[in-house]
């Protein structure tokens, strides 16, 4: 059987392997010039009996999404594996251990869960792991090479890979897990022959892999960053540990702060000197940093924060997505504190998209929230981003020699925006303050200056608005039926629209990473050309649909991710489906109120 | 007012007028006369003045209370901060740039409540930072609640039955935290006061000038006369140098020591960035 495009899924407890699996197998297919997604889903322990899976969807088109269901489950464990057959698609396989050959496999428990159409393949992975390996810790390496010869796929790309990874380990090492390999090929081969031929590239490009955690800090370091500052949260953690590295090399330093609010202060220090500066963290961090990021708000001191959004709320589920935080990014201050709100869609936007914010941070003096989430942050996806370095990139506006004369720090302006001297430069002295202020920067708390500072702050958003870049709209503008959706579920909108219109029903999408300030004219003309609106979102409350709601005043179609695992295409396409046959048998409602 | 009280603002206000610090004043504190702030606050004029110290290079950080208003009152560039936070924001700001000279003040509320949690990371860290700790022992701005540095069974609005926590030794507790600069002083004693905060600014690392400041409008116990009957200087051949000695002198509470507890020379948290830097620079080919 022929297969396009194809999702695999290692299952197991901590000790399988399971990681190491995913990071082979997404290894070869880039390597073999395919499109690759990686989505790893562990539970919040490290040892002891945890469940973890990896998921791996490969195809030589575009892979925007995890799709629906996997064709072939890689059974580590058994307990753990039984739940996961429920998602095998038609025509998929099972590979699991049997202790010594197919013949006693009933004992291994797992196969009477496997329904009859669906490939069962039992390979006594420990006995040959023990055979060609010496120890059962070859035993994922055993799965992979049944696994490739089970999907007809090449060898070489694999023992190349393993011999590229392994190498540092020594010859031996390199090949007893070549040996594994190919003994995990050679045994399918004389007990099953091949099951499914997936379509590989002819003249293969091989890829490069990326995360959007790693796509963060690279795009944050290319673009001048010299400060950091973080506490370890999961889902966040590894853009501190990338720049950890890379800062000092670039003339600049990673402080692991005592806490998530000293962290964000002395990134407001560091941004207050003038230097390009940021933190990462995810929900509960975000809630502590909620009074700095006020300040920075008041004292008009840029901030980026990048919050990779996991499942809340409160200490909630630290391995699992949700996009649950756009409320507190959005309102998470006392009193009117506008914010900017971004959200990237994928590893390419998580790295321009960064460096965006620091532009907008920097000229606009003004905290950024950058919402990135658990699935976008860890997954691996080919890297499609085309650099652009500039260390000494700065967007922050100078006062001119005039304004110097009577420098005021907070100077009230056309465009909001006040000329920024920073500490060492001569000829302006200043101080800044979280109480309301004049234009000086001394504490004034008069109506009327009050009035006109709020608007002035608020003022820079309008013209930020004004330069930014249009949305994206993609599908067919005349369809009737219209979506939006933020971060990292756009893949899977696009794919459910193009399910969607294989099955005959058109839709369209507007999307933008800018959630505030947002090109607000181009959002209501998607709206009025659409007869019926579909927002999906990974939350409970749609937290997304509640901005659009009260910003332009639709009604929307709103669909409820709980999160947890990333959303899929075929329920949104479901919906569209349904929606347009609602339209075409009913009066429609408006949409437009 | 007592007279000893009215004799220090106004000798204190006629050496203001002569000295050369004056050009450092900014706007008129908005402190009570009286109040123990105006002596560390010109003490910090004229410490500038002798280490000439440019007001543009100068960045004073402070948290929230009365203390807080600091930066309003000096030359220089100013960063009112959150309550407690002044100490993470002012390293963000060293670290940022090294070249600037980094001052926090805060008080004890500040410094040793909502704060507590940065202290200990500042001083074992040996953040290039010089901490001048004003401490009341009560909540001035908020009209004279218990603070973590009241003495027990002080009577407040917050605690009408008498304080029935132990008080906090910020001096102490910077010796423990492994701070390399660690002094005592009673603001009544402006020249000792200059003389430290000079020498704290001066000492690479984390260095804390813990000041005994009485709050005379809101404290009924904690006074000047109560203080001044209290301190005494640390004894003339007392050497600086032994963290030991300098934990068992701080705690004492009759008499409470005031000068300089510990000097320590070390790397400070700059010298050793340098040092981790230092392997990636360019090798220089001669």
């Amino acid at each position: 059987m022929k297969k396009q495009h194809a999702t695999v899924r290692f299952c197991g407890i901590a000790g399988d392997g399971i990681v190491t699996s995913g990071k082979v197998f997404s290894g070869a297919a880039a390597d073999m010039g395919l499109d690759v997604l990686v989505n790893d889903n562990f539970s919040a322990e490290i040892r002891g009996l945890g469940k973890s899976t990896t998921d791996i969807r490969v195809s030589p088109t575009r892979v925007r999404s995890m799709g629906d269901g996997i064709d072939a489950l890689v059974a580590m464990s058994v307990a753990e594996s039984i739940p996961e057959i429920k998602d095998i698609t038609e025509h998929g396989f099972v590979i699991f251990d049997c202790e010594n050959d197919p013949d006693t496999r009933k004992e291994h428990g797992l196969e009477e869960y496997i329904p009859e159409n669906l490939g069962s393949f039992a390979v006594p992975l420990k006995r040959l792991s023990n055979e060609n390996a010496r120890s059962t810790i070859a035993r994922n390496i055993v799965s992979m090479g049944a696994l490739s010869y089970l999907l007809g796929l090449p060898p070489d790309i694999f023992t190349e890979l393993i011999d590229r990874k392994l190498s540092k380990k020594g010859e031996k090492v390199v090949q007893r897990n070549v040996d594994a390999f190919m003994a995990g090929r050679s045994y399918c081969d004389e007990h099953y022959g091949p099951h499914t031929t997936l379509d590989t590239p002819k003249d293969p490009e091989p890829k490069k892999l990326v995360t959007g955690n790693q796509a963060v800090a690279q795009g944050a370091l290319d673009c001048g960053l010299k400060f950091f500052a973080g506490y370890p949260i999961t889902p966040a953690t590894t853009i501190m540990e990338i720049v950890a590295k890379e800062l000092p090399k670039l003339d600049g330093w990673m402080l692991q702060a005592e806490d998530e609010i000293a962290a964000i202060g002395a990134v407001l220090g560091a941004s207050f000197a003038g230097k390009r500066a940021m933190t990462s963290t995810a929900g509960p961090g975000l809630a502590l940093m909620s009074e700095m990021i006020n300040m920075g708000v008041m004292s008009e001191v840029p901030l980026v924060i990048a919050n990779v959004q996991r499942g809340g709320p409160s200490t909630g589920l630290p391995t699992k997505v949700e996009q649950g935080d756009l409320n507190i990014a959005m309102y998470g201050g006392s009193g009117d504190s506008p914010r900017v709100v971004m959200a990237p869609t994928n590893a390419e936007e998580c790295y321009s998209g960064i460096q965006y914010a620091f532009d907008i941070a920097e000229r606009f003096q003004t905290p950024v929230i950058f919402l990135s989430d658990l699935f976008l942050g860890q997954r691996t996806e080919v890297d499609r981003i085309e650099r652009r370095v500039e260390r000494d990139r700065s967007t922050r506006v100078k006062p001119t020699n005039d304004e110097l004369t009577s420098y005021n720090r907070f100077a009230d302006t056309e465009t909001g925006i006040s000329p920024w001297v920073i500490p060492g430069e001569p000829d302006a002295l200043y101080s800044v303050t979280g109480l309301e202020h004049s234009e000086t920067g001394n504490p004034n708390f008069d109506a009327q200056v009050h009035l006109r500072m709020q608007e002035k702050r608020y003022r820079k958003f309008e013209t930020l608005q004004k330069e930014l870049p249009k949305p994206q709209v993609i599908g067919d503008l005349d369809a009737e039926i219209g979506l939006s959706c933020w971060g990292s579920v756009r893949g899977a909108v696009i794919e459910a629209m193009d399910i969607a219109r294989e099955e005959g029903v058109k839709s369209k999408m507007i999307v933008s990473m800018m959630i505030n300030p947002q090109r607000e004219d181009d959002f209501r003309a998607f709206f009025e050309s659409c007869k019926e609106v579909i927002i999906p979102e990974m939350n409970h409350s749609g937290q997304y649909a509640a901005l659009m709601k009260s910003r332009y005043g639709i009604r929307p179609r709103e669909m409820h991710f709980p999160g947890v695992t990333p959303v899929s295409p075929r329920k949104i396409a479901d919906k569209i489906k349904e929606v347009q046959n609602e339209l075409a048998t009913e009066t429609p409602r408006l949409a437009i109120v | 007012m007592n007279l000893l009280q009215k004799r220090h603002v106004l000798q204190s206000f006629e050496r203001a007028k002569a000295t050369k610090a004056r050009k450092h004043r900014d706007t008129l504190p908005t402190w009570c006369p009286g109040c123990g702030h105006f002596t560390p606050l010109q003490a910090l004029y004229e410490a500038m003045e002798d280490h000439a110290i440019e007001s543009k290079d100068f960045v004073l950080v402070s948290g929230i209370g009365c203390s807080g208003r600091f930066p309003f009152f000096i030359k220089g560039f100013g960063l009112h901060g959150l309550h407690g936070r002044a100490v993470p924001i002012a390293t963000g700001v060293k670290l940022a740039n090294p070249e600037l000279e980094v001052v926090i003040v805060g008080g004890d509320g500040d410094g040793v409540g909502i704060g507590g949690g940065h202290f200990p990371h500042a001083a074992r860290s040996n953040f290039d930072l010089t901490y001048l700790l004003l401490d009341n022992a009560i909540y001035g701005l908020t009209k004279g609640q218990t603070s973590p540095t009241s003495p027990m069974g002080m009577v407040s609005s917050t605690s009408p039955y008498g304080n029935i926590s132990k008080p906090l030794n910020a001096s102490t507790m910077a010796l423990t935290y492994g701070a390399t600069f660690v002094a005592r002083v009673f603001s009544q004693d402006r020249d000792e006061c200059t003389k430290l905060i000079g020498d704290a600014m001066k000492h690479k690392g984390f260095s804390l000038v813990h000041v005994l400041s009485p709050c005379i409008e809101f404290h009924k116990t904690v006074t000047y006369d109560s203080v001044q009957d209290e301190v005494a200087r640390l004894p003339e051949d007392y050497e600086p140098t032994d963290r030991v000695q300098a934990l068992v002198l701080s705690e004492s509470t009759d008499p409470i020591y005031t000068g300089l507890f510990l000097k320590e020379d070390a790397p400070s948290y700059l010298d050793r960035v340098a040092e981790v830097r230092k392997q990636f620079e360019a090798p220089v080919i001669a």
